[in-house]
């Protein structure tokens, strides 16, 4: 019996290897949450033992998986009452020398933070996930084309928001360099 | 080109999918367009956003999620047996059992236990076997579906790894088997097609399989692919083998050695 779970486990275990920190990159530029983020990694892997039998040969597994991951983080959003603070690891003040960076890192952190929770997703799917346009549209059920168009919009929100947090950071730098990160409840 | 065109290939750009001629029109655009050339900046600045690895527990997590799921999901066979009797006035039971109607009470509560665990136990292991039952086809299906998407990756050393999972495997599930005759006829890579001819050549007893395997020879490019075909017609020995290699013959550009290994083939038919 040990051998078998220990067979599974060695089957299942090559697809945790591959996928979870991009799984766990998504969940957390989606929620800026880390906890919540391995909690839902985890709830990948066992929607994966459950629904195996639902992925279909031949289409991409990516798409599968990025679709169990979707919905994973739906359903764990309709649990988590909208009182309940989300609540982010404060991050670490910046060293001097990679101030900078770190700044602007955190700054388009905050700005996908402002984007309707889909444009968000389309971004972090293609740029962080590399996602392709193709993989997207079958993931989310509609024409490549219309990915293009959403990807594109959403591009153009996210650069509006990081202008105008980058703006206001100028004039108080010291406010956003050890700051910790706001929640995301507060930006939907 | 004005800024709603260039929005139109802007996505491609950013995936960089655009033809050489396509792209130098976007770069000349961004170069007099403020706000186009903004957000192809800012999509590079999300670069800056860095990539986070999981906690070291993360993996000990999903192996103990693993290890409990079987006993959720397919049911746990009762484990405990029943509780010890709490040790009270143990004097006085010891006198008790040594009487006459205590010694016959003791020996028939002995016989009540030992017939109770006697069916408990075989009780168990019945829903043992069943769980272990359950625990094959579990087993059998992930491998399946880590096969799959393995046969669906990018990298060919991945593809090469999920065809090589298959190797090890007496029964092939239907639908692996027909990825894999999809890999043998359209995998990019070669050593992908070669390893999945190795699989399937062992489940050659299974008539559709090996037709499907025999007809492929006639779109392999690969010469390699080719020779190892080759040898298995003539391994197998099917009756129109040799017509089906003198068709193949007929192929112009053959590669002469691929050529010859098929009139050798030919001549051991015969």
């Amino acid at each position: 019996m040990l051998q078998v779970r220990s067979g599974e486990a060695e089957m299942l275990g090559v697809l945790f290897d591959r996928y979870q920190t991009p799984l766990y990159n998504f969940y957390t530029k989606m929620t800026q949450d880390r906890v919540l983020s391995e909690d839902l990694v985890q709830d990948v892997f066992l929607r994966i033992l459950r629904y195996r039998q639902t992925y279909r040969p031949g289409t991409p597994f990516r798409a599968w998986i990025y679709q169990i991951a979707r919905n994973a983080r739906v359903d764990a959003m309709r649990k988590v009452k909208p009182e309940a603070p989300m609540l982010a690891e404060p991050t670490a003040p910046a060293a001097a020398d990679a101030a900078q960076q770190k700044q602007e890192a955190q700054l388009l952190q905050r700005a996908l933070m402002r984007l309707p929770e889909d444009k968000r997703e389309i971004l972090i799917l293609s740029r962080y996930q590399e996602l392709k346009y193709e993989e997207i549209a079958r993931l989310m059920g509609c024409e490549v084309g219309a990915v293009k168009v959403r990807v594109h919009r959403a591009l153009q929100q996210l650069r509006e928001a990081f202008r105008q947090l980058e703006r206001g950071a100028g004039s108080k730098v010291s406010d956003h360099t050890g700051g910790q990160l706001p929640s995301p409840r507060t930006w939907q | 080109m004005n800024c709603e065109r260039v929005a139109e290939w802007l996505p491609d750009y950013l995936e960089g999918s655009l033809s050489s001629a396509q792209r130098g029109i976007v770069e000349e655009h961004l170069q007099h367009c403020a706000t186009c050339f903004d957000e192809v900046a800012v999509w590079k600045k999300m670069s800056a956003l860095p990539s986070e690895e999981p906690s070291p527990e993360s993996r000990a997590r999903f192996e103990a999620m693993l290890h409990a799921f079987p006993s959720t999901e397919v049911g746990e066979p009762a484990r405990t047996f029943v509780a010890a009797r709490p040790a009270s006035g143990w004097a006085s039971v010891i006198q008790w059992l040594r009487t006459p109607v205590g010694a016959l009470a003791w020996s028939l509560a002995l016989l009540v236990i030992g017939v109770g665990i006697g069916t408990r136990i075989g009780g168990k292991d019945a829903s043992h076997s069943e769980e272990i039952a359950a625990m094959h086809s579990e087993l059998a299906s992930m491998k399946q579906l880590v096969v799959l998407s393995m046969l669906t990756q990018q990298s060919a050393s991945e593809r090469l790894q999920g065809v090589n999972y298959t190797n090890r495997e007496e029964h092939l599930d239907p639908q692996v088997l027909a990825a894999l005759l999809r890999t043998l006829r359209y995998d990019n890579s070669v050593d992908v097609r070669l390893a999945a001819l190795d699989t399937l050549s062992r489940h050659a007893n299974q008539p559709q399989i090996r037709k499907s395997v025999v007809d492929s020879l006639q779109e392999q490019q690969s010469p390699m692919v080719q020779v190892a075909l080759i040898d298995l017609l003539s391994e197998w020995r099917d009756p129109d083998a040799a017509q089906r290699l003198r068709n193949f013959q007929q192929i112009k550009n053959l590669n002469p050695t691929v050529r010859q290994r098929a009139e050798w083939a030919v001549s051991k038919l015969q």
